[in-house]
């Protein structure tokens, strides 16, 4: 008997190190291109990441929107690619409307796409809409324009200007297809689990250990090679959004930290955590909101708080 | 903006100070020092490059002359990489994987039970590439040489020259560089390498200017596990979620961009 469980030790033993010596286990056959490898075919060494427990995207959950090869040829195609370009490069289309260096990709990622990133084709079929900002009914251009004065720290386009037309068309665009008035899954944020209260002080050490390699120790964000835009977006200081911004409240960050950061690790971090770092950047400076002025901004306490 | 308009003051304050006092003199001399130590660390750099040492191979002989690479070989362009990205997987190739973090049991004592293997989790590890040719050369060198080299082939000038491939590919492939999959949380290529797949500073190394073939095979060996040196996993478990089509389409877009630089010219 102890002759054979000795020779499935050593089996094991053989498969445990077979990912690291010569006779390494390979796969072979073919693979369905639609199938996504195992990639823990091979046991692993470092083990960071799998250990928490990570969201499963299932496709089909969330409403999939067209590709950008449909949009069709016509004079609608034309605004929606305009519409487009200012959402995925605001700095150089809209450029008169923005006072700081972000985007609208900035936040709704993925050109809008993903979920549980305030996707574009969530918020479409849902306004008008009663804000508890404004205490008023909202339609979804004056939403956009709130973005435009608030996290893009800079003066709204009238409603009747061609920027403001083409993020309509490319907002029509995305969202064929999607209900009105129905919250679909994936739409706005995820909800976060009662925690305690959120400490600025453990929230720097999750900052410095999982955000300063792409958002830079100083969270200023960094730039690309030729040094023209920010690949990553800056967190605070006077090329971030202001304080009127929904993303400057301490718990709005942390829902977003918690669904999509780090980029392809959503869902991996804990609430807390989430909290915490979001209250880390809540403490920074960054530019005033727009509707106090100066003095006000100096003496009020700070809004947005958890 | 009382911030802004705070710092600023300070700064220039104390710059004032500090330059009326010292800045003609020490910065001619910084930088006539720092010439002519960066001038030596080349030569070191380019002596290790073409020449190797003590039987290994020398880096010409699969990256090419001028670090351009080598597609039949599977070598990668080197030239004009980042001097801490080339450094940081020098390091990588040198470690022995087997040495990190895991501790096997020499006797099990409950044959009953799964051999135990104990993993020190509050170590994360610090990153291993396994390629056998460059696990021997890289262990023969020191921090140092591993510095010369990185900054001899940043200096060096490159051209890649873009690849045709058909319009199909092209389109899934800039699909997936600009857009990512969405739907099953894989963010685009574009996110973290920039929009051209230049990249951004040591830890984002630039995707474009290299064959097709050598991206591809970087992709398979994220998901196998045989390059893992990334921090927090985050190619690593990008790499998982593509499909071989997917690497193909991604390779052949971002190989369908002509880049150059002129590198530094006065490289010795």
């Amino acid at each position: 008997m102890t002759s054979i469980y000795r020779l499935k030790f050593i089996a094991l033993l053989t498969i445990i190190l077979g990912s690291h010596a010569a006779f390494s286990i390979e796969l072979s056959g073919t693979l369905d291109p639609l199938e996504v490898r195992p990639t823990l075919v091979n046991p692993q060494l470092s083990l960071p990441t799998k250990l928490t427990e990570v969201y499963v995207a299932s496709p089909g959950e969330y409403f999939a929107p067209p590709s950008v090869a449909d949009i069709p040829n016509d004079k609608y195609g034309d605004m929606v690619r305009m519409g487009r370009d200012i959402f995925v490069n605001t700095q150089t289309h809209a450029k008169r409307y923005v006072g700081n260096a972000l985007t609208c990709q900035s936040c709704h990622l993925q050109e809008g796409r993903k979920p549980y990133a305030m996707p574009i084709w969530g918020a479409f079929g849902m306004y008008p809409m009663f804000r508890n900002k404004t205490r008023s009914v909202v339609t979804y251009e004056q939403r956009i324009q709130d973005c435009f004065r608030y996290s893009l720290n800079g003066i709204p386009p009238s409603i009747d200007s061609p920027e403001m037309a083409a993020l309509i068309a490319y907002s029509h665009w995305l969202s064929r297809g999607v209900p009105v008035g129905v919250e679909l899954p994936g739409r706005s944020l995820p909800a976060l689990k009662r925690t305690e209260d959120p400490s600025p002080q453990r929230g720097e050490i999750v900052y410095a250990t999982r955000c300063a390699m792409c958002h830079g120790d100083q969270g200023l964000g960094k730039k690309s090679a030729d040094g023209s835009t920010y690949t990553f977006p800056p967190l605070w200081g006077s090329d971030s959004f202001n304080k009127g911004a929904g993303i400057f409240r301490v718990r709005t960050a942390a829902q977003y930290i918690k669904a999509n950061m780090p980029l392809g690790q959503g869902f991996t971090i804990a609430d807390q955590d989430a909290l915490d770092v979001a209250a880390y950047i809540w403490i920074q400076d960054r530019p005033k909101d727009p509707r106090v002025g100066y003095l006000l901004d100096f003496l009020l306490p700070r809004t947005g708080a958890p | 903006m009382d911030y802004l308009r705070k710092r600023t003051l300070m700064a220039l304050s104390i710059i004032l100070m500090v330059s009326a006092s010292s800045f003609g003199i020490a910065s001619y001399y910084i930088r006539f020092h720092n010439d002519a130590a960066d001038t030596a660390v080349l030569k070191k750099g380019q002596l290790i490059a073409n020449t190797g040492r003590g039987g290994q191979p020398a880096c010409v002989n699969c990256h090419g002359a001028s670090g351009e690479g080598i597609r039949a070989v599977g070598a990668p362009r080197l030239a004009g990489l980042p001097i801490g990205y080339i450094e940081k997987q020098l390091q990588d190739f040198a470690r022995n994987p087997l040495k990190m973090g895991v501790t096997l049991d020499p006797i099990a004592h409950d044959y009953n039970k799964t051999p135990r293997v104990q993993v020190d989790l509050t170590t994360l590890t610090p990153g291993v590439r396994q390629r056998d040719v460059m696990n021997a050369v890289a262990a023969t060198l020191s921090t140092q040489e591993m510095h010369e080299l990185a900054r001899y082939f940043n200096s060096l000038s490159y051209n890649f020259v873009a690849l045709p491939s058909d319009p199909e590919t092209l389109e899934r492939g800039a699909d997936l560089a600009l857009r990512g999959k969405p739907e099953y949380g894989v963010p685009a290529c574009a996110s973290c390498h920039g929009v051209d797949g230049q990249g951004v500073g040591a830890q984002f190394p630039p995707i474009v200017g290299q064959a097709p073939e050598y991206i591809i095979q970087q992709l398979n060996l994220w998901q196998t596990g045989a390059r893992d040196n990334d921090h927090m996993a985050l190619m690593r478990n990008i790499a998982e979620q593509l499909t071989d089509g997917d690497k193909i389409n991604v390779a052949a877009y971002f190989a369908n961009m002509s880049v150059s630089s002129a590198g530094e010219g006065n490289a010795p």
